[in-house]
């Protein structure tokens, strides 16, 4: 009995050890994965992230009104685009002469946004940022998208094209947005006796007399920013004569020695006869804060103008062709460029918007002009009946002539023609010397 | 033989419990160093990562710096003038010349500017010519950016020097015309670069830092006295620059030799990087291991001496049991255990000691019952000894009461002879039904004589049941019971019916007598006796002196045929009967 009772007690006692060392491994096992499941690390959960491009932009901010110029354009785009595009603004409280400065200044520090507007403004700059490759040419784009294509009307078009038939510039639909006439202060007419804007330049003369004699100062002008307002009724008066009207559709005019030359400086010198005081060495924000207070009877500008005169103003404000029914508009000066340096993502999500403002543009041209709610006597009213009254238009001289005149003859020169120290010959010479020296870097 | 301080228990529980303690700490210190060197780890590389980050950024405003530096100078009037196709006059050369040496930038070694019309503006007591920037194989490096600033780390070929070093260089366009751009270049000194790290040079001495160039080229290194980065390690480094990502493109990465930090600056494609050595890593950790080793030292002491103490209380009272159950010899039952512990260990202390006092109990019943034994095979043996003479005895007094003609006598000695012959059978313990009934019917006959006209008797058994087998003097003390007690009141009339029957595969007899009959107390106290232990059924009676044949009878009977045997009384006005009833029928003789 000893034996068998001694040999069960050794198996169970093995089988005791076996399973104490099994339990033991399990402890061990368990102890293990427990520690090893604390110091496990989380899962990471990887996030997808749907990257918005964004498309940098500079826009200035009306000085007077505070209104951020195209916000409506940018702000339907980014609404359209959500999630894909976004055009980032950089909203900056310049006058357009400091913006077009800027524009330079961050093209040879390449600092351009992707999207830049006032590039035709600047023809010598234009057509150096073409010969640079620094703008993207869009004719690839315009032309594979027909729907693109028919949004943009012919003249539009051709304002656009360049002689090698290339687009550079991102057009608006229509010309009917792009033209300036004279916004005249109505209440201010009546002071002084006038019922309705002169329709000749010789009524305009003597308009600017009734209003000067009734203690009025009839124009607000400026002579910095190339003195727009004052070169805007100058060349629309020189347009009245065929040689006149075939002088402004040049592009950099030969010489200014001639007779629309000394007709232009002739009448930009009357013209400053009848300014306000501070016309001189400013820009056109101060002849835009004289009108919208009532200092000055008459401005001229473009349709964009329309947004930018105060409510309590909109009533008394009218707005004319030029005399003689002369319109001035180069609708390419509208054109937008899409800067050649930034990565493809980035330039077509520009050229999208560019022919989303085309589209808007468009659409607002078809609502303006077929609205039943059109309101008689608006100012609205007075452009669509100045731009559907069949006018002369008259190219825009800020496309057609070299940047020296426009940013540093007109500005310096203006000034002391309007103040008889230089008389309109001389006025013209230093013209001519800007289109040498101009010929000269060319 | 010394016998050892420590109870096998106490070992084992030592053992294992210093086992699991060892499993603890290995493992609690496995986790805790793990957790604590990636804790560490991450401190120390946080550190060090911000550290990185913050001189990454620190590059970017430098090269944000050295931006603005050369926008001033491209827009500078003199310097847009330069670029016309008009020659500047010698003056204006002059000042332009001059007018780099107040630019606001630091650490600018020297400067070069090269104009649209190969004319150089440099230093006044530099000659260089337009044919040393020609020859230093710098315009090249400027590849067709149109006006980006570029940090360029090539060999000094302009200035001549020869070595290497950061020049800045940016194309300087018109802004107005489409003219052939300038370049201007700056040559920063080692410093420049080195700015970087100037805010964290305390923190940065115990790291690998250093900068490299797009090209892998390192621009700047610094590292501790007495660590040296392995080639590889610094081949990995520098493979960072093929990256086209900016910023924290490393972070925290474990390379051979340390933890790599990297940042790109995202213009230049420069990549600083610091490289965190495990020595730095190490040395944290060893102070944390020491004290991590100091206090599981502690524990380890704590927890043996705890356990050791602990474990007492338990072995200490086994330890007890376990003495006194193995010097139990037998014979002493005095040795009682005493244990006060609140466990479950007090039970087992109490119950030992119960236990001692069952065996006390139990060997002293064994001694009587053995004495008792004893006792009764003398009288077995005496008795078997004596039968001879006891008859020849009775023989011969016999023969003088008929010589003298004394029936009654002769019948007393006849009946008396009789009762002994059965009553001694030869020593068995088993008679026939026959015999009892003989044996009881002599007893009677007896008592007849010795009570005249007391009692009659009346004797029932089928024939066949006088063959059955019986438990031999078992009617007799019922029948001297019933004489007694039930016909103590009466002198005459009484009688005694002794029947065997067969039921239900039971022997059954009963002794029926018309005396006074049995008390109901009596009776009942007389049938519990069944129902006790056979060991304390003489205790059933106080006064030891009733019932002392009725409890043989049992007892008897109960250790015969047992527990199935039935022994009862049953009394009413007519008198008393007792019945015997055996489970076997007696057909067998169960003594064979």
């Amino acid at each position: 009995m000893e034996p068998s009772v001694l040999s069960r007690s050794r198996m169970t006692g093995k089988k005791t050890v076996n399973s104490r060392r099994i339990m033991a491994a399990v402890m061990v096992i368990a102890m293990l994965t427990a520690l090893t499941g604390c110091a496990g690390k989380e899962n990471t959960q990887t996030r997808k992230k749907n990257k918005v491009v964004e498309i940098p932009m500079i826009l200035t901010v009306d000085s007077s009104t505070g209104n951020k110029n195209e916000e409506e354009v940018v702000e339907r785009f980014n609404r359209a685009y959500k999630g894909k595009y976004h055009i980032d603004v950089d909203w900056v409280m310049e006058t357009e002469e400091e913006y077009r400065k800027n524009l330079k200044r961050m093209n040879v520090t390449d600092e351009l946004p992707a999207i830049i507007t006032d590039l035709r403004m600047l023809p010598s700059f234009y057509q150096m940022m073409i010969k640079k490759g620094r703008i993207e040419d869009l004719t690839p784009y315009i032309n594979e998208d027909q729907e693109w294509k028919d949004m943009i009307e012919p003249s539009v078009m051709e304002s656009v094209r360049e002689e090698d038939g290339k687009i550079y510039l991102g057009p608006v639909s229509t010309a009917a947005f792009a033209c300036s006439g004279v916004f005249w202060n109505r209440e201010l007419f009546e002071q002084a006796g006038i019922s309705r804007f002169p329709e000749t330049w010789e009524e305009f003369w003597k308009c600017c007399e009734k209003l000067k004699a009734a203690g009025i100062t009839p124009l607000a002008l400026h002579t910095e920013g190339t003195a727009w307002a004052a070169m805007l009724l100058a060349t629309a008066e020189v347009a009245g004569s065929e040689e006149g009207a075939a002088f402004m559709k040049q592009l950099y005019p030969d010489t200014y020695q001639n007779e629309p030359g000394l007709e232009i400086a002739g009448t930009l010198k009357k013209l400053f006869q009848y300014t306000t005081q501070d016309a001189l060495h400013n820009d056109f924000d101060v002849a835009h804060d004289n009108f919208v207070a009532g200092n000055a009877a008459m401005i001229p500008n473009g349709y964009w103008m329309i947004d930018q005169i105060p409510e309590e103003m909109q009533k008394k404000v009218c707005f004319s062709t030029f005399p003689e029914n002369k319109l001035i508009g180069s609708p390419e000066t509208f054109g937008w460029a899409v800067v050649s340096t930034y990565s493809e993502k980035v330039k077509k999500g520009a050229v999208e918007f560019l022919k989303f403002r085309t589209k808007l543009n468009k659409e607002q041209k078809e609502e303006l002009l077929n609205s039943r709610t059109r309101q008689e006597g608006t100012l609205l009213d007075d452009y669509l009946k100045a731009y559907t009254g069949n006018p002369q238009i008259v190219p825009n001289y800020q496309v057609k002539w070299n940047s020296l005149l426009q940013e540093d003859v007109l500005g310096e020169c203006l000034a002391e023609l309007a103040q008889g120290k230089i008389t309109e010959q001389e006025f013209t010479q230093a013209e001519d010397e800007s289109i040498r020296q101009f010929e000269e870097e060319q | 033989m010394k016998k050892s301080k420590m109870s096998g228990i106490q070992k084992k529980y030592l053992k294992y419990m210093c086992t699991l303690l060892i499993l603890a700490l290995v493992l609690s210190s496995i986790c805790v160093w793990t957790y604590v060197r990636r804790n560490m780890t991450d401190v120390i590389v946080d550190k060090y990562e911000f550290m990185n980050e913050k001189m990454g950024i620190a590059l970017d405003n430098l090269y944000r710096k050295t931006d603005a530096v050369t926008a001033e100078i491209i827009l500078e009037n003199d310097v847009q003038k330069s670029l016309k196709n008009k020659e500047l006059q010698e003056v204006e050369k002059n000042a332009l010349s001059k007018y780099f040496a107040y630019i606001d930038l630091n650490h600018v070694a020297d400067y070069c500017y090269i104009d649209n019309k190969r004319n150089v503006y440099a230093k006044s007591y530099s000659q260089i010519g337009y044919s040393d920037f020609q020859s230093s194989g710098l315009r090249e490096k400027m590849g067709d950016e149109y006006a980006k600033t570029q940090w360029i780390w090539t060999r000094d070929y302009l200035f001549g020097t020869g070595n290497e070093a950061l020049f800045i260089g940016r194309y300087v366009n018109s802004m107005d015309y489409a003219h052939e751009p300038g370049i201007v270049y700056l040559k920063m000194n080692q410093q420049f670069l080195e700015s970087v790290m100037d805010k964290d040079r305390k923190i940065a001495k115990d790291v690998a830092v250093g900068i490299i160039s797009p090209e892998g080229k390192t621009c700047i290194r610094q590292e501790p006295e007495d660590l040296s980065i392995e080639k590889r390690t610094m081949k990995k480094i520098t493979e960072l620059t093929r990256t086209k990502k900016s910023g924290v493109i490393v972070r925290g990465k474990k390379i051979e030799g340390g933890i790599l930090q990297a940042y790109r600056q995202e213009e230049t494609g420069m990549v600083i990087f610091t490289l965190v050595p495990d020595m730095v890593l190490n040395q944290g950790m060893m102070q944390i291991l020491i004290v991590l080793l100091t206090i599981y030292a502690v524990i380890a002491v704590l927890a043996f001496v705890l356990s050791l103490y602990a474990s007492q209380t338990f072995t200490r009272p086994i330890r007890q049991i376990s003495d006194a159950m193995t010097s139990f010899d037998g014979n002493d039952f005095t040795h009682t255990i005493q244990i006060h512990t609140d466990t479950e260990l007090d039970k087992i202390g109490h119950a030992y000691n119960e236990m001692l006092k069952n065996i006390e109990e139990f060997q002293n019943e064994v001694k009587n019952q053995q004495k008792e034994l004893r006792i009764s095979e003398m009288n077995t043996l005496i008795s078997q000894i004596n039968p001879h003479f006891l008859y020849n005895t009775l023989d011969t007094i016999y023969m003088l009461a008929r010589i003298n003609g004394e029936e009654k006598t002769m019948k007393m000695i006849q009946a008396l002879s009789k009762y002994l012959r059965l009553s001694l059978s030869k020593g068995r313990e088993i008679v026939t039904v026959e015999d009892e009934l003989e044996n009881v019917k002599s007893y009677m006959e007896i008592q007849q004589i010795r009570n005249e006209n007391l009692f009659r008797y009346e004797i029932e058994c089928a024939e066949e049941l006088k063959t059955r087998w019986i438990l031999k003097l078992i009617l007799q003390p019922i029948v001297e019971n019933a004489v007694k007690y039930g016909f103590c009141d009466i002198f005459e009339g009484g009688l005694i019916r002794i029947s065997v029957t067969e039921q239900a595969g039971q022997l059954t007899f009963s002794v029926y007598n018309n005396g006074t009959p049995m008390e109901e107390q009596m009776a009942e106290k007389l049938n519990g006796l069944s129902e006790i232990p056979v060991s304390k059924m003489k205790d059933s009676f106080e006064d030891k002196k009733h019932g002392y044949g009725v409890i043989n009878i049992i007892t008897r009977l109960r250790l015969k045929y047992g527990e199935d045997v039935r022994f009862f009384y049953e009394s009413d006005t007519n008198g008393t009967v007792c019945v015997i009833q055996i489970p076997d029928d007696g057909k067998e003789n169960c003594e064979q």
